[in-house]
């Protein structure tokens, strides 16, 4: 395709998607929140972590407009600056996920036998562990920390992908038109690129979205519980960890970190299922 | 000149229950431009053989004997090298346009693919001969441009895609297999007439599969009967459809309801043949036919019979062919 289809392809997706709520919806949220961790690297409203004790504990006010925390601490900038904390962490942890997870499943699915049962069963070893356990395990062994914490969560996205991308892969593998590509001379690899993710692509792009909700969510937890970022790094997970104990004091110390974890994830969700609408080109009308 | 020649294929398949023959000793010639009728009911091997020219038989299956073609045996290939013949020099329609096409890819991209990667075209040039091959199938532009998706268009349109891409690479052979059979009756005419058009423009062998005598009858010059995995009557398709020396190849043109041009009267039923094909796992010794055959007598059933020749290359493996009676 030259480049002059191409645009006009994009302002054709432009075109379909602008009337639809729920993907545009989770754009903005999405963009919101990639804006707000670009703009918390040059610039928040105070130091993230400048420790003001005798202002400490303040509700919102127009100083402070999510108020502070413990330490005097501003709590809109500490969530600025953990935006950016957790889109590293879905993004890195779904890229291994993802990354490792597509190319084994469609092996499997290409290859069958040995090989298959061989991935299958490692993945089945993997998802044998309850996750969160096995996140922990990973960071006791490696020690705390906001890297080793996404390598656990990464760990534990392979055999999501490489399961979802299986299943797709072995329906995709008996229809019709695999097998003219076959007879079109087209090898198992050549195959896989060519027909095989591209029918699977909206299916992984959705379950990506899922991801990237659930690694922000179990980046939250693991940092709770203190295997995660490390202060006085923020983290929105560390941020209602140290909420809990305050909760009868100061409630909105809790509500705001959570507040964002949750919009994150609702925009992250209606993203999925826009994306997918929008891909699919069964779904695109007559013109 | 013989282009592709299949001698004694046999292709067995493992089952549970034991191993099933599905092409029993399959042998034919078929030469440059050649139009070849392979015809049967279902489940008789047309099908099969298509896949075994094609090598891509299922994992469980094994063949036995030669695929010859343009001097190698394309049994003994292994994938690369299949996959150099596959498509570059044979190629294949298929019965069902609506699924043999990729939903998620242009008609462009699906034709340019082969031409990619096959002949090294580039980008630009691979689509601008796409968009000459969709012309030459009877899609021109700008109604239809390369960026259509299969979905946007009919079963008749997908099907001439589905040819355009089997032409990209100007095979030397072109496997049909039932190529109009999801097709309605409009249609049907259209894509025979366009790959009987194309294969002569070409000088390029049609292997047309079908279950349908009226199609072989007009496109064809020389046609196969098969039943059961095993070839049963072969020669040119005028002196097939003048003898019908086999019983099984009578049975399946009184079964037809608009073979030749003679009309059905009417609340007359269409004819059936008694029985049905015997199970690949238990064929029996002699002729497959016998168990449903009317001109069966006791000779039928010790040994399978042996091809015995006709007239005019016209063959047959009929111990009683009818017309043996009456002086030839």
């Amino acid at each position: 395709m030259s480049s002059e289809t191409q645009t006009s392809a994009l302002r054709e997706y432009w075109q379909r998607g602008r009337g639809q709520a729920n993907l545009m919806i989770g754009l903005a949220v999405t963009l919101t929140l990639v804006a707000v961790a670009l703009v918390s690297l040059v610039w928040t409203p105070y130091t993230v972590s400048a420790i003001d004790i005798p202002g400490k504990l303040q509700p919102p006010s127009a100083d402070h407009w999510l108020g502070t925390d413990q330490f005097g601490r501003d709590v809109l900038s500490r969530i600025m600056a953990g935006a950016v904390n957790s889109i590293a962490v879905s993004l890195v942890a779904v890229g291994i996920g993802a990354g490792i997870g597509v190319p084994l499943g469609a092996l499997a699915a290409a290859r069958r036998g040995l090989v298959e049962e061989v991935v299958m069963r490692f993945n089945d070893f993997t998802f044998a562990f309850p996750a969160l356990l096995s996140a922990v395990m990973i960071t006791a062994l490696f020690g705390p920390g906001a890297i080793n914490a996404i390598i656990a969560i990464g760990i534990f996205n392979i055999p999501v992908f490489a399961r979802l991308t299986r299943a797709a892969a072995l329906s995709l593998w008996k229809r019709d038109f695999v097998l003219a590509a076959r007879v079109a001379g087209r090898g198992r690899t050549r195959i896989t690129i060519d027909h095989i993710l591209p029918n699977i692509a909206s299916l992984l792009i959705v379950q990506m979205t899922i991801q990237f909700a659930l690694a922000i969510l179990a980046e939250a937890g693991l940092s709770y519980l203190g295997l995660g970022t490390q202060p006085p790094n923020p983290s929105w997970g560390k941020m209602l960890n140290e909420a809990q104990t305050l909760m009868f004091i100061a409630p909105q110390l809790a509500v705001f970190p959570g507040l964002a974890i949750m919009v994150t994830v609702l925009g992250l969700n209606l993203l999925g299922d826009g994306l997918r609408d929008l891909l699919d080109p069964r779904l695109r009308r007559l013109r | 000149m013989t282009l592709l020649s299949l001698q004694d294929l046999r292709v067995t398949i493992a089952t549970p229950e034991g191993p099933a023959t599905l092409l029993d000793g399959v042998s034919f010639d078929l030469a440059a431009g050649e139009q070849l009728g392979i015809v049967g009911e279902s489940g008789c091997g047309k099908s099969m053989t298509a896949l075994a020219v094609m090598g891509l038989l299922p994992a469980a299956a094994r063949a036995e004997g030669h695929v010859i073609f343009e001097g190698k045996n394309l049994l003994a290939l292994d994938e690369d090298a299949l996959c150099q013949i596959r498509g570059r020099r044979i190629a294949m329609v298929f019965q069902e346009p609506m699924t043999a096409l990729n939903p998620v890819k242009t008609i462009g991209d699906q034709v340019a693919e082969g031409l990619r990667w096959h002949m090294g075209l580039g980008r630009g040039e691979a689509e601008t001969r796409a968009v000459k091959l969709l012309d030459r199938v009877g899609l021109p532009q700008p109604r239809f441009a390369p960026g259509l998706y299969p979905h946007q268009l009919s079963g008749g349109q997908r099907q001439r895609v589905v040819i355009a891409i089997a032409l990209a690479c100007d095979p030397a052979v072109l496997i049909a297999d039932e190529p109009t059979t999801a097709l309605d009756v409009t249609s049907q005419a259209e894509i025979l007439d366009l790959l009987a058009d194309v294969t002569a423009e070409a000088r390029m062998a049609l292997m047309l599969i079908t279950h349908d005598l009226a199609v072989v009858w007009q496109n064809t010059a020389s046609m196969l009967v098969m039943y059961a995995g095993c070839v049963v009557e072969r020669g040119t398709t005028a002196a097939v459809f003048e003898r019908m020396a086999h019983p099984y190849t009578r049975g399946l043109l009184a079964a037809s309801p608009h073979a030749l041009d003679r009309a059905l009267p009417a609340g007359r039923r269409l004819a059936t043949i008694p029985g049905r094909v015997p199970d690949p796992q238990h064929r029996p010794q002699g002729c497959v036919f016998a168990g449903r055959c009317s001109r069966a007598a006791p000779d039928c059933l010790p040994g399978p019979p042996a091809e015995r020749a006709l007239e005019d290359g016209h063959r047959v493996a009929c111990l009683h062919p009818h017309g043996a009676e009456l002086p030839a």
